[in-house]
């Protein structure tokens, strides 16, 4: 490709991409100032109106920009996605489809990204790469592949042009979030989700960081049979590709797979969450993303589950003390003490406008009163979590710890998949040796 | 809610049948308990600590027991030969925060207030109906109370409840008076999820129950071992946060301890009369066939958690606990000496076997 096609292909995509985020902005900005205008015009009271349709309109129309554009839209989705602190449900419920599989990259372009970064013919790596992903994302696919030495592998392929997307778009969306905080008098501000999105991408592009993660879990794991993290092969991973052991299993949450491959299921949901528990309240780093697809599981030899955990790009360190503040929060919930509450919430690091303990105190009763319907048993349901964030909403919060969210969500998609096999993923039940 | 001088008539009565909100019922205090600026349950009488929810509570349990002695029925208990020795002993304990080890006493202090806490989850135990499961009357006993204010008498002393913290708080403040706000470890979970637990190894004793009635009886011996074993927790914490050369304020750290240990008692008491009144009757099988004897099958499940509580576990914490004493020590300026002095302060403990018969339930006569 000669220089001059390739930088104006670079400017036609830039100026495509701008104008797509650009219009999908501005058509979800006038769906939230039309109504309200002529709410205004006819006297009515604009916070009256029910905007339900209109988060849902809106939500959709963003979902369809991000799977056709992908890259960092389909991350900024993912993260709205888990945000139901600051964002109405339709969009989160909308927007965390983007977990699910996304149209692969042929693989020729995933050779060509193996070659650059090994400067070498892939033959000399890999006999033979799989031509269908086992598994595409955002950022990256997944291959089976055989290595030379005749090891089968799955080999993690980072998209050519996705750091070059990624800022573009990053770019885009601010300049589109300045603009709209000139054009609006109350502007909700974009800037920290904008910024929370960048510290992820961050992390997750660089693959030595991701590799670096996997060895810290497998290091905490190292005597737990009840664990596997896939070996990393260092000699064949880059800051684009990781080359891993290839690992069967059934997925977490197939309960019919389960079954038929003898997989105990007695104390399942405890096996699971004792390894997540060890990791937040206890380590203090931990996968951030559970999501199904992300952990298979075999049976050994007594039927016993043995959890293999996938991808650690979203590894996350917690600050120190931060787990025992979450085991501070559980605990205080389950058991009805309001005072142990607020400690807990303050020595998470949330925040309010005034300083005052009465949002924290309207928060914890809340909570509380879903408690004692027996709703929290430990457990934090993706209802649970949903009731919290619909209080934080209501109540003047300032700040909600990025980290919070994060373990918040990671219990729920727990839950979720306890859910899925009519169990239960009670976090305090499984904090006792194993 | 009855008003006092009901609630008095009725205890002069030797009533034996109280309500729920009688057992939750609180004495009139003149001012409350504070721990570290939360406000606690319990409070002052005349300058004395009275411990919460007793005013009712504290007579009732006096009255079964004394029922079941009228009776000439035994009272189970754990003698104190097996109680195992906190680790590290006091003197040990002391030396350690003299030469400025500090975090393994903060981590064990903690420990102590998170299992206190936990204790609070015996409100999640299910009661059968006992009136099925049983053949004799129940009515007049601890066993009929059990889920009508004693276990939740039992989880607000160990977690608080509402506004009032309870003993895992209080262990919490009389840690931080006496070792001046130490720094929490991080990782202070990590020793609850790491060794072996025995839990789900247990296999059932007696099938022909309903699972709800062994697990009942199993918990509440369980917890019975476990609230006899704190006895020799209190002793050594009220020595070491009370003793003035290691604590930052030994009067009030001893204090907050004793509040607990007061607390405490009523908690021994209840499950001694509910699984004494269940060793003196006949359970019936799930399928109401077969009759069992109550002794049979209290005492075999008692020497069970007994073998396993007072053997096999104690000895995995303190080899546990010793390693890491031994890491922290590992860290200061003199840590051979620190370690061989730490070594020779220890007053050591041979533990019973497992097989040992002697570990069989043993019965204060009435």
């Amino acid at each position: 490709m000669s220089f001059r096609r390739y930088f104006l292909g670079r400017i036609f995509e830039r100026a495509y991409r701008g104008t797509r985020i650009g219009y999908t902005a501005v058509s979800v900005w006038l769906r939230y100032k039309f109504p309200r205008w002529w709410d205004a015009y006819r006297g009515r009271d604009p916070d009256e109106r029910d905007m339900t349709q209109v988060h849902q309109r809106n939500a959709d129309q963003i979902y369809a920009t991000a799977v056709s554009l992908r890259g960092m839209m389909v991350k900024m989705c993912q993260v709205i996605g888990t945000r139901s602190d600051i964002f109405p449900p339709q969009y989160v419920k909308t927007l965390s489809q983007c977990h699910d599989a996304l149209p692969p990259r042929d693989i020729d372009t995933i050779r060509s990204v193996i070659e650059e970064d090994f400067a070498r013919p892939i033959a000399e790596i890999f006999t033979d790469i799989e031509p269908t992903p086992i598994a595409a994302a955002s950022l990256a696919q997944v291959h089976g592949a055989t290595l030379t030495d005749g090891r089968k592998v799955a080999v993690k392929v980072q998209y050519p042009d996705i750091e070059h997307i990624i800022r573009t778009d990053l770019t885009v969306s601010r300049r589109v979030a300045a603009i709209y905080s000139r054009f609006d008098r109350n502007p909700m501000d974009f800037l920290p989700l904008l910024d929370e999105l960048q510290r992820h991408l961050r992390m997750e592009l660089d693959f030595r960081r991701e590799v670096e993660s996997a060895e810290r879990i497998r290091e905490l794991f190292k005597n737990d049979p009840t664990v596997v993290i896939p070996s990393i092969y260092p000699e064949y991973s880059t800051r684009r590709v990781i080359t891993m052991e290839y690992v069967r299993g059934v997925k977490v949450n197939d309960k019919k797979a389960l079954e038929t491959a003898g997989v105990q299921m007695q104390g399942y949901m405890t096996r699971l969450m004792r390894i997540f528990n060890r990791m937040i309240l206890a380590y203090g780093f931990f996968h951030a993303d559970p999501h199904p697809g992300n952990i298979l599981v075999n049976p050994d030899a007594d039927g016993r589950p043995v959890f293999t955990l996938l991808d650690f790009g979203l590894a996350k360190q917690l600050p120190e003390g931060f787990g025992l503040g979450i085991f501070e929060l559980m605990f205080s919930m389950m058991t009805f003490n309001e005072t142990a509450m607020l400690r807990a919430f303050d020595e998470l690091g949330f925040e309010t406008q005034t300083g005052e303990k009465e949002t924290y105190l309207a928060i914890a009763r809340r909570m509380i009163s879903r408690s004692e319907s027996g709703t929290f048993q430990g457990e934090f349901t993706e209802e649970m979590t949903d009731g919290m964030f619909d209080a934080i909403r209501e109540n003047p919060v300032v700040t909600v710890p990025t980290d919070f969210v994060l373990v918040a969500r990671a219990f729920a998609l727990l839950s979720g998949i306890a859910h899925s096999l009519d169990q239960r993923a009670n976090a305090l039940d499984a904090l006792g040796p194993g | 809610m009855a008003d006092q001088h009901e609630l008095d008539d009725e205890i002069r009565l030797d009533a034996l049948e109280f309500t729920y909100d009688e057992l939750l019922a609180e004495d009139p205090y003149e001012e409350p308990l504070f721990a570290s600026g939360v406000r606690c349950h319990g409070g002052y009488v005349d300058g004395a600590y009275v411990s919460p929810r007793g005013r009712v509570r504290r007579p009732a349990i006096a009255n079964w027991q004394q029922r079941l002695r009228d009776a000439g029925e035994p009272l189970v208990y754990v003698p104190g030969r097996y109680l195992p020795p906190t680790y590290p002993n006091y003197a040990q304990a002391k030396f350690l925060l003299k030469e400025g080890v500090t975090e393994p006493i903060t981590r064990s202090l903690t420990i102590i207030s998170i299992i206190e806490g936990f204790g609070a989850r015996i409100r999640d135990v299910p009661v059968p109906d006992l009136r099925k499961e049983i053949l004799e009357d129940i009515a007049g006993t601890a066993l009929a109370h059990l889920d009508g204010g004693l276990f939740e008498a039992h989880a607000r002393d160990e977690a608080g409840h509402r506004d009032q913290g309870g003993h895992k708080q209080m262990w919490e403040s009389a840690r931080d008076i006496g070792l001046a706000k130490p720094h929490i470890p991080g990782d202070v979970l990590m020793r609850l999820m790491t060794g072996s637990s025995g839990r789900g190894r247990g296999e059932r004793l007696f099938p022909d129950l309903s699972e709800r009635l062994e697990m009942l009886i199993t918990t509440m011996a369980n917890v019975l071992v476990v609230e006899t074993f704190a006895e020799n927790t209190f002793t050594w914490a009220q020595q070491l946060l009370g003793d003035p050369e290691v604590s930052a304020d030994a009067e009030a750290a001893n204090h907050m301890v004793t509040c607990i240990a007061s607390d405490e008692v009523p908690h021994v008491d209840y499950l001694t009369a509910a699984i004494s009144e269940l060793r003196a009757r006949t359970l019936i099988s799930e399928d109401g066939r077969k009759e069992l004897r109550g002794k049979e099958v209290v005492d075999a499940i008692f020497s069970r958690q007994l073998r396993g509580m007072a053997t096999r576990r104690p000895q995995e914490n303190r080899e546990r606990f010793r390693e890491e004493i031994h890491q922290a020590i590992d860290n200061k300026a003199r840590a051979s000496m620190i370690a061989r002095r730490f070594e020779d302060l220890d007053s050591g403990w041979t533990f019973p076997h497992g097989d040992d018969e002697e570990l069989d339930i043993l019965l204060e006569t009435a």
